[in-house]
């Protein structure tokens, strides 16, 4: 039987009287790449924050490889060095060049040898086209840029999944366009993402599937064209109505 | 006696002068340093009792403090030495107001990349030694170099407690030649000339770890 890399059974998240996630239920396997969509606030952020524990879930579970990742006395650090997470607003280390954010966690957490880090550094780097902005600081790069640096870090740590979070949501369309080319480079090389977005265009290039959450719940899940046109149901209808001009 | 044999009569004391500020210097990192690190507890004891330091030491003068700590204690069986004495008025007193420029440049920065450190499989002290202490550093610096000037010119203090420094060469050498325009001209410049050096070393430790774009979040 085939066994899902990642198994989300029932997750709740409440803040104080607030509740965000409301039994989630979702599984991504192994080099599938499935889009988180829906209305701001409908907790796909969190959702993905709570799978690498980065944020405490409230009940339910996480399954990663099999593991109960939720349980009490999990190691949080091994499972997160196993996640690789893009943010929105990029993240990157702003006292380190662009070399050394990707070769950071290599050598203190991998325990590479900085010359080992260099050269993984340098593989990936040139895999998405940014080896001649190696010892640039981030402050130094475009939005573009910093967004595929910051997607060098996390692939660089060769994780067993990719999380993004909103990748292209504070860059330019001609910057998003950019890093939707590097993302889809990722997909097709079989890399396994979790994608929360509301870029319609993204979520259509690279995605295996979409879910749709609204109000802290998945609410469909199914192939970008079918959700996306002229969707049976009236609020995924609406809401891709809103966002999207795919034709 | 020149104005040339002044100045190399008092520079002799100079030597003290730079000990006693970079010991205190030192003291104020480090206890600063600590006094920031140890507010982010969540401990509230800890939390009253540090702000409580910073609070009284920022707000005693620090040759009150300095005669506390050397005339004071002995009153008490507690003999300490001068530099000691220095180091336990102006040293305490310079962490405490660095205390709070680093609480400062700690909050200054960004707290998304503190996450993505912990996203990453770092723990807090891993998070804290290459992501924020780097950072935060840098930003305290315009405030670290004012501090350690203030330092440097609290120092003088030092010789009510016997310490030899420029201060306590001038006091002896002033009643023996009567010249004292001369003896404290001759101080002010190489208190001066110490200001300027430390200054040029603190400005190019500044510029040689600075990062185009960085600024507080």
């Amino acid at each position: 039987m085939k066994m899902a890399l990642i198994e989300v059974k029932n997750l709740v998240k409440r803040f104080d009287d607030k509740t965000v996630l409301k039994g989630v239920n979702v599984e991504l396997d192994q080099g599938q790449v499935k889009v988180i969509m829906g209305a701001s606030g409908c907790g796909k952020s969190t959702l993905l924050r709570c799978l690498n524990l980065l944020v405490q879930p409230t009940s339910g579970q996480v399954i990663f490889k099999g593991e109960d990742v939720t349980r009490p006395g999990v190691d949080v650090r091994r499972l997160r060095q196993q996640i690789g997470f893009v943010f929105q607003h990029f993240a990157l280390y702003r006292h380190l060049t662009v070399q050394d954010n990707v070769t950071l966690g290599l050598t203190k957490l991998r325990k590479m040898t900085a010359r080992q880090a260099e050269e993984k550094a340098f593989h990936e780097l040139e895999r998405v086209g940014m080896f001649e902005h190696r010892h640039k600081y981030p402050a130094q790069l475009s939005g573009g840029q910093k967004q595929r640096a910051a997607i060098v870090r996390a692939l660089a740590m060769d994780p067993a999944v990719l999380f993004l979070d909103e990748p292209t949501s504070s860059l330019d369309p001609e910057m998003s366009r950019e890093v939707v080319t590097v993302i889809n480079r990722l997909y097709l090389d079989n890399v396994t993402m979790f994608c929360v977005t509301h870029d319609a265009f993204l979520a259509k290039y690279i995605s295996d599937s979409v879910v749709f959450m609204d109000e802290g719940r998945v609410l469909e899940e199914d192939i970008a064209e079918r959700l996306f046109y002229d969707h049976p149901n009236p609020r995924i209808r609406e809401f891709f109505l809103g966002v999207i001009d795919l034709k | 006696m020149t104005f040339w044999h002044i100045l190399r009569v008092l520079a002799a004391g100079a030597g003290y002068t730079v000990l006693v500020t970079l010991v205190c210097i030192g003291t104020g990192l480090v206890v600063g340093l600590a006094v920031a690190l140890l507010s982010r507890l969540r401990w509230r004891p800890l939390r009253i009792a540090l702000f409580l330091f910073t609070y009284v030491f920022r707000g005693v003068p620090v040759l009150v403090l300095l005669f506390m700590v050397f005339f004071g204690l002995p009153g008490l069986g507690i003999r300490v030495p001068p530099l000691m004495s220095m180091v336990l008025s102006l040293g305490l007193i310079c962490g405490a107001y660095l205390a709070e420029v680093f609480r400062g440049a700690m909050n200054a920065v960004s707290r998304e990349e503190v996450l993505a450190a912990e996203a990453m499989g770092m723990g807090r002290v891993q998070s804290f030694r290459y992501v924020v202490l780097p950072q935060m550093l840098r930003f305290s610096a315009p405030g670290m170099i004012n501090e350690f000037t203030s330092v440097l010119k609290y120092s003088p203090f030092a010789y009510t407690v016997g310490i030899p420094e420029i201060m306590k060469e001038a006091m002896s050498l002033t009643p023996v030649i009567l010249r004292g325009l001369e003896v404290y001209l001759a101080v002010g410049i190489i208190y001066f000339g110490i200001y300027r050096a430390f200054l040029f070393l603190f400005k190019a430790l500044e510029k040689r770890f600075r990062v185009p774009g960085l600024a507080a979040d």
